[in-house]
């Protein structure tokens, strides 16, 4: 390491740090409430860093953040003519852009600004060592202030935007998307692995909580969609490859199984919308496989077809057992089953149960539930459904219920222990055993690759954050919506469709989007192309040209994402990251590694 | 305006429905109705299920959403009403509140707010701390300007005749600080002494404690204010530069005074002219000395003079052209109503009967009437005859009779006064009327009264009846008539028109006469009145003088356009839990007060004070104190600012005013208002923020450090006997985040969650919950009954336990109710006659939720957030997003067909 920071400072001619004292930096370092303030001296930290080359400003704040402050830090920066500017809070990922924006209102380039975490990095993680903290934050807010001493102005990329996208999916989500995107004046590409549009909801009859019937709402939604010729349809057609960048994806489309014909389609971004799968409970789970135990969209078919009182197997259903979180919440000693609550099935067991009442017949259903999970006005089913009857029985975790079959009656048994009415066993002949069985993952492992989509541990996808970019993912312009990324109602899924379009339109119906410029670059002079980048490259950026009749190596900037894997690979060093070069990342170490006055 | 979107609140949901129209390029319109924007998830700790500090989340929306280029923000402003016009557009009628506060000028340095003295519950801390009525809402505030909450003008400053701020001296007084209520009464008038005495407080009497347990003393704490200054010997006001115009007031009693003292102070060389040796006018010549001292009254002139304004007693003003000949620029004539009303009965020219005004005028001056071992009969039924009557005996008279026309009940004096004056030995006769005076050429000796039936006619002119058959005889020495003042303005009659009582002839508003360079005030304008109503008018001329000094015009001119006086329920309605402070004893007067001349009511201690003025509502919020004022390096602040109204024209609309808390008295068994150490979710919330009022996590009862604290679930929701059987959606989730942050924050304490059902339906919901299993939480399935509070503050919670079976109680230190959430429901007032549809529950109707989720019944509006339904904030944002896809669907097809 010592060697190569000597060869880059070598061939780099780098300045003396007598450049340093030219510059004007302000440096704001923030008490995040009591955030960092609590386990860091934050005066103290000041007093480390204001003698430091180049700074002329340096101030603490109870919250940088604040409009107050920014308003402070753009007036420092025009009346202190600032040409740098070091934040010391919290973790890049929250605040970056708003600073960016900070520097650029004030006339200061955005990149000549540098985001140092004390919170994260600092703070949080040192809650015990208040001087350790301290230091350390000394340290962290000097390797800032170095970088930041090194910069130069940069201006984004700026790339024209394609106003089309593709939607992976051809389920109640992504066909209210295909319409929602095309009413704002996008163009549409709607993909669907099945021959027929529709998807779960396409399969329902009457669903909560209007009581549409899921049919009539897919029919509905299609029938719109074909008043739009924006909106191009391909079923029975799966997404096989991407390629290009943000703003401007080439997808490859391929209709018609194997070997159909596969169609390049250029889009702006891509709304992934490739739903669920219903659990499938394990043989002998809760009886699974006994005649008259059904999963609930088995027993939702059921209903959903009959027109009078219920009968299966020619048998009149007198009374059913709906036992609740099957493949859900598992407790934490069971490592293979679902940790996660999937929300949607109190309700929607709720709801068929009121269905089946309202087919006749007086049928008694028992709900055997751990928490009823009747969320917001969904209340309302559940209260009308104790009104009209049903009991209710709760167990808990570690005391479930079994079923088994009733030689008897021919039917089933169902033995619980009721905490409600007390701790005894009881047990109910049943008819009909229902599991109300939750949502897993699809398993779309292509998908998965092809867009590089990042999976949770719970195996649906992942956004970027819930609360800031819920329906963003960490590929810019790949967009999820819908169970794809966690149980939800049909209504949820469609609200997160919609947000997914505004989403897209907000990025391209401005016609363009500017990116970061923190794209590697090749010095020309330097590379010898060895293809050592080419090869280390995850997002395909790095290409073949020729230059003054040798070959090299080429970035495609609006392709890469700044990650420098290649950095370090070039053996003649002709690779360098703007924003991180060499210079400015030993500048960095140089400054962790400084003396403590 | 016109905006391609009006969006209705700046929650997160507004925000991101802002945000999102913006960047796809529509021009947007937000109105949020506090100072700041951010809604409630910025008042946050942290936010489940990731632990994301909620500040840290909101700050960079809001501040996102104040600069966005398409984005315009209406802070401090309420949409009145939105009207459809018949081509679908939408017109919007804005309220703009008045910050007080010029939002370009504001540096949030928070001066103002260190300065104020009026405290009242926080709401941005869920009242848990009090916050001051200038005051920035919460410290990521976007924009960080302050603002000065009034909610009306206060009763006792409305009332005052005189203009000075009641409330604010008394707030004032209450902090301590003695010298600046003062120089706040001196704002108004120089006569601070005098009416801390003399004045009859028609403040006190519209006070709102007065409704209670009894008016703040109002009068008695200028008074020691008054006493205060005088007795520090506290330099009075410096003379500002003079401005080289002169103006001459004939007449120093209070109107003329508080004219000059006014004038002087914009820089006018101001001559006062008295035709009495002595100036004051009544409080110099007619109020007693046992009321009024006279120190108290040279105290008060001192004022002036000290500003350099010039006294000039003894020279009566008969020829007001010749004062503007000798360079006066303009006139105020202020003489009062000096001239005696006579009887008009036989015997009244006789030696020994005398006006009560020459009686009290000659006891002032020193050189009193001799009474002494006389009997007096004083005539009359008011304050001056009570006066009259009160001296005469201090002055040795044995015995004294007031004849009053009225009766009792119905005299005009002050009822206390009578009682105090029956108290020292004048024996009153009520309901008589003199007949006439006897005696001969050399001496009164007797008064004939005849019984009066009835003093004022049908149309309650002053036409007394008698009986002339019901005569009674009263022998007596001496006769003071108190029968009545009016204005002795003879000498002006050829310059200036007259009204027929011979008080002098103004333009009401302005106070000018026909002559313009000649305005009146006080008592020769209005006739016999109040010191306060003298002053008020004295300040009114001092204004129309220099706005006519200085060339502009004043009709126009808004002399003191006050907010409207605030509603007193409104006030207490507010103050729900308001000590019952009784008032301090008023000082009771006896026979056995030594009747002299020494003053009466004895000074308030600074005790008494400091009790009293604390015992002030705060009816205004806002005080008018004007610290702020003074201390705004920004020179920002600006009371006079007023509500506006501005209209927008949007072609879609975003409701997204989200919801309001469950009012968690309401469930009266749960002590919540009543137990000190009963607090909602929202108040723990605030104590776990970084922005935390205590900087720790303790209890509100008496500051210790809770080790066990109780979370009672569903308080509010699923609940039919408060009227709401939804669930909340949110409280499962905010309680299970509080316990994993009580856990942190307090390692030793135990936390028992008592639940109906753990509803953590969400990515990642569940396993947060059981994430607080495995910190310790203690989840009991039941409802809780009731909660009863101990002597020491614990609390003793009756609980359903359902998995062991049976009702226990367990003891707590602390007591969370997670209270649930309401819809909001101002957004149904947003639209006329009811437009918008609401659900069975006052939320907003989302009319086709499976397809259409936050479409309303109205093409064009668009419901964002809780607005429509119990939402967490992942689900608000989502929903927004939902919205603004159609907001803008529905503005590219208006567009397009356009």
């Amino acid at each position: 390491m010592t060697e190569r920071t000597e060869q880059s400072e070598g061939h780099e001619d780098m300045p003396g740090d007598d450049s340093m004292t030219e510059r004007r930096i302000g440096v704001y370092v923030c008490h995040c409430g009591g955030n960092i303030s609590d386990y860091v001296d934050v005066p103290q930290v000041i007093d480390g860093v204001r003698n430091e080359p180049g700074v002329v400003v340096a101030k603490r704040a109870m919250f940088t953040c604040s409009d107050a402050t920014q308003q402070e830090i753009e007036r420092d920066i025009r009346e202190q003519h600032l040409d740098g500017l070091v934040v010391a809070s919290c973790s890049p990922k929250l605040h970056t852009q708003t600073f960016r924006e900070v520097a650029r209102r004030a006339g200061l380039n955005p990149y000549q600004y540098t985001q140092v975490n004390v919170r994260e990095q600092c703070s949080w993680a040192h809650t015990d060592d208040r001087e350790g903290a301290t230091d350390k934050a000394i340290r962290l807010v000097r390797a800032g202030i170095a970088r930041t001493g090194r910069t130069d102005p940069l201006e984004p990329l700026v790339v024209q935007t394609t106003p089309k996208v593709l939607v992976v999916g051809g389920g109640v989500t992504g066909l209210r998307a295909a319409l929602g995107l095309a009413r704002i004046g996008l163009g549409v590409f709607l993909v669907e692995r099945a021959p027929e549009l529709g998807g779960w909801v396409g399969g329902f009859g009457a669903m909560y909580p209007d009581g549409d019937r899921g049919r009539d709402l897919i029919a509905q939604l299609v029938a719109d969609i074909g008043k739009h010729d924006t909106i191009t349809v391909f079923t029975g057609a799966e997404l096989v490859d991407k390629s290009g960048s943000f703003g401007n994806y080439q997808a490859t489309v391929r209709v018609g199984g194997d070997s159909g014909e596969t169609v390049r389609l250029d889009v702006g971004s891509i709304i992934v919308a490739t739903g669920f799968e219903s659990y499938q409970p394990q043989g002998g789970e809760y009886g699974f496989g006994l005649p008259g135990v059904l999963t609930l969209p088995e027993f939702k078919e059921l209903v959903d077809g009959a027109t009078g009182p219920l009968s299966y197997l020619d048998r009149p259903v007198r009374s059913i057992a709906y036992i609740y979180c099957v493949g859900s919440r598992s407790p934490v000693d069971k490592p293979d089953g679902n940790a996660y609550c999937s929300r949607f099935c109190c309700t929607a067991a709720v709801h068929t149960s009121l269905q089946t009442r309202a087919l006749g017949g007086g049928v008694h259903q028992y709900h055997l539930y751990r928490d009823m999970r009747t969320y917001g006005k969904h209340e309302l089913l559940y209260s009308e459904s104790r009104r009209t009857g049903d009991h209710y029985l709760r167990f808990t975790e570690e005391t479930p219920p079994t079923v088994e079959s009733d030689e008897a009656t021919g039917g089933l048994r169902v033995t619980v222990r009721d905490h409600l009415a007390g701790t005894d066993d009881i047990q109910i002949p049943v008819d009909l055993v229902v599991l109300v069985t939750g949502m897993v993952p699809r398993d779309n492992a292509d998908l998965v690759r092809t867009l590089k989509l990042p999976v949770g541990r719970d195996g649906f996808l992942n956004e970027i954050h819930p609360k800031l970019r819920p329906v963003e993912t960490v590929v810019d312009g790949v967009l999820i919506a819908g169970a794809c990324q966690a149980p939800k109602t049909a209504a949820e899924s469609v609200t997160s469709g919609l947000a997914a379009v505004t989403q897209s339109a907000a990025v391209l119906k401005k016609g363009s989007a500017a990116l970061d410029p923190l794209v590697a670059t090749v010095d020309a002079d330097r590379c010898r192309w060895c293809t050592a980048c080419e090869a280390s490259c995850p997002y395909g950026a790095i290409t073949r040209v020729t230059h003054d009749d040798h070959e090299i190596a080429v970035i495609e900037e609006a392709s890469c994402k700044g990650c420098g894997g290649c950095v370090p690979l070039c053996p003649e060093q002709a690779i360098d990251l703007r924003g991180y070069t060499d210079r400015q990342v030993t500048s960095m170490i140089d400054g962790l590694l400084e003396a403590m006055a | 305006m016109n905006y391609d979107a009006l969006v209705v609140g700046s929650g997160i949901g507004g925000m991101e429905s802002a945000l999102k129209l913006g960047d796809m390029g529509f021009r947007v319109l937000v109105v949020e109705k506090e100072a700041s924007v951010g809604g409630k998830m910025i008042l946050l700790s942290k936010v489940f299920p990731t632990l994301d500090c909620a500040s840290c989340i909101s700050t960079p929306k809001m501040a996102a959403t104040i600069h966005h280029p398409n984005v315009t923000v209406l802070t401090y402003s309420e949409v009145k009403s939105v009207r459809r016009d018949a081509d679908g557009r939408f017109h919007a009628t804005i309220r703009q509140k008045p910050r007080f506060v010029d939002e370009a000028a504001c540096t949030g340095c928070q001066q103002c707010e260190m300065s104020c003295t009026v405290a009242v519950p926080d709401q941005f801390n869920a009242d848990l701390v009090g916050r001051r009525a200038a005051h920035i809402p919460f410290p990521q505030a976007v924009p960080k300007k302050a603002v000065i909450e009034r909610a009306g003008t206060s009763p006792c400053s409305f009332t005052c005749p005189a203009g000075i701020k009641s409330h604010g001296y008394v707030s004032l007084a209450r902090s301590g600080e003695y010298e600046k209520a003062f120089q706040l009464i001196l704002e108004s008038t120089p006569l601070v002494g005098s009416l801390g005495r003399a004045c009859y407080a028609p403040c006190e009497r519209e006070c709102t404690r007065g409704s209670v347990e009894g008016p703040v003393p109002i009068r008695r704490i200028k008074r020691f204010v008054a006493d205060t200054h005088y007795g520090s010997g506290a330099q009075g006001a410096t003379a500002p530069e003079s401005n080289g115009t002169t103006v001459a007031v004939v007449g120093s009693g209070p109107a003329g005074l508080t004219a000059a003292w006014q004038l002087a102070r914009k820089g006018y060389q101001v001559k006062v002219f008295e035709a009495a040796p002595r100036p004051g006018g009544m409080l110099r010549l007619g109020i007693p000395a046992y009321r009024l001292p006279n120190e108290v009254v040279d105290d008060d002139i001192a004022n002036l003079t000290e500003l350099g304004v010039q006294i000039e007693t003894g020279h009566r003003v008969d020829d007001l052209e010749a004062l503007r000949e000798a360079g006066f620029a303009a006139i105020l004539l202020a003489t009062g109503t000096h001239a005696p009303v006579r009887l008009r009965v036989p015997g009244e020219e006789l030696p020994g009967v005398h006006s009560a005004l020459s009686f009290l005028r000659a006891a002032k001056l020193g050189e009193p009437l001799d009474v002494q071992g006389r009997t007096v009969v004083v005539v009359g039924g008011g304050n001056v005859a009570i006066d009259t009557a009160r001296s005469a005996l201090r002055l040795g008279a044995t015995r004294v009779h007031l004849v009053s026309l009225e009766s009792r009940a119905q005299m005009p004096a002050y009822s206390w006064e009578v009682d105090e004056t029956l108290a020292e030995g004048v024996v009153l006769h009520d309901g008589w009327g003199v007949r006439r005076i006897t005696g001969d050429e050399s001496e009164v000796d007797g008064v004939e009264l005849r019984r009066c039936t009835a003093v004022f006619d049908a149309d309650g002119r002053f036409s007394p009846q008698y009986d002339e058959s019901v005569l009674e005889e009263l022998a007596c020495d001496t006769v003071i008539v108190a029968a009545g003042m009016s204005a002795d303005t003879a000498a002006f009659a050829d310059l200036v028109p007259l009204n027929r009582n011979r008080t002098v002839q103004v333009d009401r508003g302005t106070l000018q006469t026909t002559v313009p360079y000649i305005f009146a005030a006080g008592d020769t304008v209005t006739g016999p009145s109040m010191i306060t109503a003298a002053v008020g008018q004295g300040r009114r001329a001092a204004f129309m003088i220099d706005r006519w000094l200085r060339g502009e015009p004043l009709d126009a001119a808004e002399f003191e356009i006050a907010l409207p006086m605030v509603d007193k329920a409104q006030v207490l309605a507010r103050q729900r839990a308001y000590d019952d402070r009784p008032p301090i004893a008023a000082p009771h007067v006896d026979g056995s007060v030594a009747l002299d001349f020494a003053e009466i009511e004895p000074p308030m201690s600074e005790d008494e004070v400091h009790y009293s003025a604390a015992r002030c509502l705060d009816c205004g919020v806002c005080s008018e104190c004007h610290e702020c004022v003074n201390v705004c390096p920004a020179n920002a602040i600006n009371l006079d600012m007023r509500e506006r109204t501005v209209e927008a024209e949007v072609g879609a609309v975003v409701v997204a005013t989200g919801f309001t808390l469950f009012p968690a008295d309401l469930k009266p068994q749960y002590g919540y208002g009543k137990f000190a150490n009963v607090i909602t979710g929202m108040q723990m919330d605030r104590l776990l923020a970084p922005t935390r009022p205590y900087n720790t996590v303790l209890r509100p009862g008496d500051g210790k450090v809770p080790e066990r604290i109780a979370y009672v679930m569903c308080t509010g929701s699923r609940d039919k006997t408060v009227g709401n059987p939804l669930c909340s959606k949110v409280c499962c989730m905010y309680s299970i985040k509080q316990n994993q942050l009580i856990m942190g924050a307090l390692p030793l304490a135990d936390v028992t969650v008592h639940y109906v059902d753990i509803r953590a339906v969400g990515k990642g919901y569940d396993e947060f919950y059981e994430q607080a299993r495995a910190m310790g939480a203690n989840y009991v399935k039941g409802r809780v009954a009731r909660i009863e509070e101990k002597e020491n503050g614990d609390l003793v919670v009756y609980y359903e336990d359902v998995e062991n079976g049976g009702v226990a109680q367990a003891e707590y230190d602390l007591v969370v109710l997670a209270v649930g959430i309401q819809p909001n429901r101002e957004a149904a007032q947003l639209f006329a006659d009811g437009d918008l549809a609401l659900d069975d529950y006052f939320y907003v109707a989302e009319s086709s939720a499976s397809l259409n989720p936050a479409a309303t019944n109205i093409p064009g509006v668009f419901v964002a957030g809780a607005a429509a339904g119990p939402k967490d904030i992942p689900e608000s944002i989502q929903h927004a997003g939902a919205a603004v896809a159609q907001a803008a669907a529905h503005l590219e097809r208006i567009r397009v067909s356009a």
